[in-house]
């Protein structure tokens, strides 16, 4: 058994590269690693392939600071070395900002932080604030989630909204939110821009996604 | 900004990364410092144009031109479209994201006669009138190229100008003088008519067909005293020397051949009467091998790529190909890569090169023997014996092999029940083969797959005089061969549509009149013709019969040798009388050896100014 070493990296994706879907992204990932030269681990068995696990997936169209890639090497070098190696082939959009020895496990991943963005060429970004406020009032938001087991479930999500902050931003409304993200309860980002095209009334409402943190059940930082 | 219109519509779409560019590899420059933007046009969808070797070459050809700015464009899937329409998008280049009506050149390559709605829907997305005369301005020019190009004539009213044969010089030598007219201020027809003079270019306002009463062609005369009354094609003489590139823009959603591709040699020696790319890129040329290898190396290493393939027509007909494939796999082993050998002739299928594809990757086995009796095969010229498919199957077996997939054509000439029966026999031999093989992978059933396509007589083949079956005969073959089939479990089959392949009849031998009927059709809501679930068969009828036009008189009428073609005024160098001979020995079903065995005298070798082979 050859030996060898877990690196997590943490990278950003943003720009033209929000369209990348998780299966496209995990495919480009793959071949980057191999155009680095890094001496990455691959898979044993008839077609070996690179060895790449991402703990938290990420919603189409949306933007990330904060993403996790595991991958493990077969012989250890700096870390640096290893960040100049990829970021040099990467593709415009993705970009690691860091590699480090991982400390949390996957299971630990509670919550996403996320930043969203509201505009709308018709209301002033103080209404659409309080539409927001509103939403936040009602006693239930009932929103559509996607199942394994019951495929589309209609789910409270009322009690999973944690509302960090709330400004005003450039033209726009900048809400800092998290929801719970991993194995447990997971609730897409997708599933939050719903419910507020549901309940804001907002015909033009146009939203900026961008994930910020990946958070362990204590609040502290996953890494 | 057209990028943020774009954006904010492409998470309601299916793959939204084949519309926003942005990948590996893909070319960037600022539009203020270039002479010339091309538009490289692949009218089908990303995935498959994506796929195409060609549109890499000449991508990548272009770009290294530091005043040349050429981008992408593919056909939008039918959900995007309709937003692009709805939202007043036009088509834009990948790399750029601006409307493609301000480029240049807009060059579609032409791989296949059932897209020929799609170039019309794409420069109708451009907002550009799709035909030729209706568009004055200098730029841009709408130009096209590949195989469909060497009978251009039923798309000759949406194009300014084509380019026959390879691109590789011609287009560069186009594009210079586009750059130098255009400084000069010319004019549209000022720049066709200089254009007209380089040798593989086409501009077919500058002809005049007139037809006999019958609706035969009469005449092709040039109206423009720049034009000559035949068109040469271009060939690349040497492969080692010519531009490859050593990057490939790498995407991220999948695509059809989603792979390295290395082109190891161009032309085929085999001459399969029913094979137009047999004929119309002759001569062989062959890479060598070190060439070969340096290409496979370079581009694995810039793209990444976990699979290389080995392109040509005939890749087993390489005179180097057994120390080829020991060098690269020495290489892709190396490097946990795989090594696919598509288009592998069964009469080379030696042992070692069994090995050699064994080490790589075990998937099915396909052969093609294209027809069902030994007689019928000497006709086509397929030179394949049974007992060659017999060893390669055995080898198949020995190796592990459990499936085996058959092409056959239906249809063609001469062709009698027997024949068709033939195929069912010849299945039924490999089944025993497969039973009585003592090596075979036991507890498995062998599983033979036939799939059947409609011969389509194309030009520059032997059988371009031979009428396309009608569909009544080809429902009739149909039968027999189920019939011969049933009840042999082991065997499944399956056949392309009839009426798929009578319109791809019509459009390969389809003279100038044909343009209003692809016009009409198009106007009438065609486009995907190659995709079953767009196709619609009668509309298409309906733009036949709107433009007095007869898809049996294009398709199923047998041609006399003196008939004069649309596409006789364009010379791919093989000759009318070698095709014509040809024609008559197939009918006497003999065959003619390999070009490597014996000179056949097709008159390729006029290009090339002596014998093709040492």
């Amino acid at each position: 058994m050859t030996e060898k070493y877990e690196v997590r990296g943490v990278f950003e994706k943003k720009g033209r590269a929000v369209f990348i879907s998780h299966l496209d992204l995990f495919r480009t990932m793959q071949r980057a690693m191999k155009r680095s030269g890094l001496p990455v681990w691959y898979s044993e068995g008839f077609n070996p392939r690179i060895y790449l696990n991402f703990p938290l997936a990420l919603a189409l169209g949306v933007e990330s600071g904060c993403e996790i890639m595991d991958f493990e090497v077969v012989r250890q070098m700096p870390y640096d070395e290893m960040l100049d190696a990829i970021n040099k082939v990467l593709p415009d959009g993705i970009h690691f900002v860091s590699m480090s020895a991982p400390i949390s496990k996957n299971k630990e991943i509670a919550f996403s932080e996320y930043e969203f963005r509201l505009s709308s060429e018709t209301l002033s970004p103080e209404e659409v604030s309080a539409r927001f406020d509103k939403m936040m009032s009602l006693e239930k938001i009932e929103a559509e989630k996607h199942s394994k087991k019951k495929g589309m479930i209609l789910i409270d999500i009322k009690p999973n909204i944690n509302v960090i902050s709330k400004e005003i931003g450039d033209n726009c409304a900048v809400l800092t939110v998290q929801l719970p993200a991993g194995q447990e309860l997971n609730i897409n980002s997708n599933v939050f821009i719903e419910a507020l095209q549901k309940y804001c009334g907002i015909d033009d409402l146009n939203i900026s996604t961008k994930r910020t943190k990946i958070l362990k059940n204590d609040g502290e930082l996953f890494v | 900004m057209l990028k943020d219109k774009i954006e904010k519509l492409l998470l309601n779409v299916k793959t939204p990364a084949r519309y926003i560019g942005g990948e590996l590899n893909s070319v960037v420059k600022d539009k203020n410092k270039v002479d010339m933007r091309f538009a490289f046009c692949f009218p089908d969808t990303y995935e498959i144009g994506m796929s195409h070797l060609g549109m890499k070459i000449l991508y990548s050809l272009t770009n290294e031109r530091e005043n040349f700015w050429c981008e992408r464009v593919f056909a939008p899937d039918v959900d995007f479209e309709k937003l692009m329409r709805e939202n007043d998008i036009p088509i834009y280049g990948l790399e750029s994201l601006e409307p493609i009506k301000d480029f240049d050149f807009i060059g579609f390559t032409i791989q296949y006669e059932m897209c020929y709605t799609n170039i019309l829907n794409m420069l109708d997305l451009a907002g550009l009138p799709v035909k030729a005369k209706d568009r004055t301005a200098l730029s841009p020019i709408v130009i096209g190229g590949g195989p469909c190009v060497c009978n251009p004539e039923p798309i000759a009213e949406f194009f300014d100008m084509f380019i026959l044969g390879e691109g590789e010089e011609v287009n560069l030598e186009v594009y210079d003088l586009y750059v130098e007219m255009k400084k000069k201020g010319a004019s549209k027809t000022e720049f066709l008519e200089a254009a007209a003079k380089i040798e593989g270019v086409y501009v077919p306002a500058f002809y005049d067909v007139t037809y006999e009463d019958d609706g035969r062609v009469k005449s092709f005369t040039p109206n423009n005293s720049n034009a000559s009354p035949t068109i040469k094609k271009r060939i690349i003489k040497d492969m080692s020397k010519v531009y490859y590139p050593d990057k490939f823009v790498v995407p991220y959603c999948e695509i059809v051949h989603d792979r390295a591709i290395v082109e190891v040699l161009r032309g085929c020696i085999r001459g399969c009467r029913f094979c137009q790319a047999g004929y119309i890129y002759r001569p062989l040329r062959e890479k060598n091998t070190g060439v070969i290898c340096n290409e496979t190396k370079s581009l694995c290493e810039s793209t990444g790529y976990e699979e290389v393939s080995l392109s040509s027509l005939s890749t087993s007909d390489h005179s180097d190909i057994e120390n080829m494939l020991v060098k690269l796999s020495n290489y892709t082993e190396e490097e946990k890569i795989n090594l696919s050998l598509p288009s592998m002739r069964i009469d080379r299928f030696s042992k070692e090169l069994m090995d050699q594809i064994q080490k790589v990757r075990k998937s099915g086995l396909t052969f093609a023997p294209e027809a069902g009796t030994q007689r019928l095969r000497d006709v086509i010229n397929k030179n394949i014996t049974e007992d060659e498919i017999f060893r390669a199957c055995k080898l198949a077996f020995d190796g592990g092999y459990t499936a085996v997939k058959l092409y056959f054509m239906l249809g063609l000439p001469t062709e009698t029940d027997d024949d068709i029966r033939g195929i069912a026999e010849l299945a039924k031999k490999i089944c025993d083969l497969f039973y009585q093989n003592p090596n075979r992978l036991r507890g498995r059933h062998i599983q033979i797959s036939i799939s059947c396509a409609t011969f389509v007589p194309k030009p520059f083949t032997p059988f371009e005089f031979e009428p396309q079956a009608t569909e009544e005969e080809i429902k009739h073959k149909q039968e027999v061969l189920l019939d011969a089939t049933r009840g042999n479990r082991n065997v499944n089959v399956s056949w392309s549509k009839y009426r798929v392949s009578v319109l791809e009849a019509v459009l390969a031998r389809g003279d100038r009149r044909v343009s209003s009927v692809i016009y009409d059709a198009w106007k009438s809501g065609c486009k995907f013709d190659s995709w079953d679930e767009y196709y619609n068969y009668n509309a298409w009828c309906d733009a036949f019969e709107k433009n007095g036009l007869d898809m049996n008189f294009y398709a199923c009428r047998k041609r006399e040798y003196d008939e004069v073609f649309p596409w006789d005024c364009f010379d791919y160098y093989v000759t009318k009388q070698f095709l014509i001979r040809e024609n008559k020995t197939a009918h006497e079903a003999v065959t003619t050896p390999n070009c490597r065995e014996k000179c056949a005298g097709c008159g390729v070798n006029r290009c090339i100014g002596g014998p093709c082979f040492d």
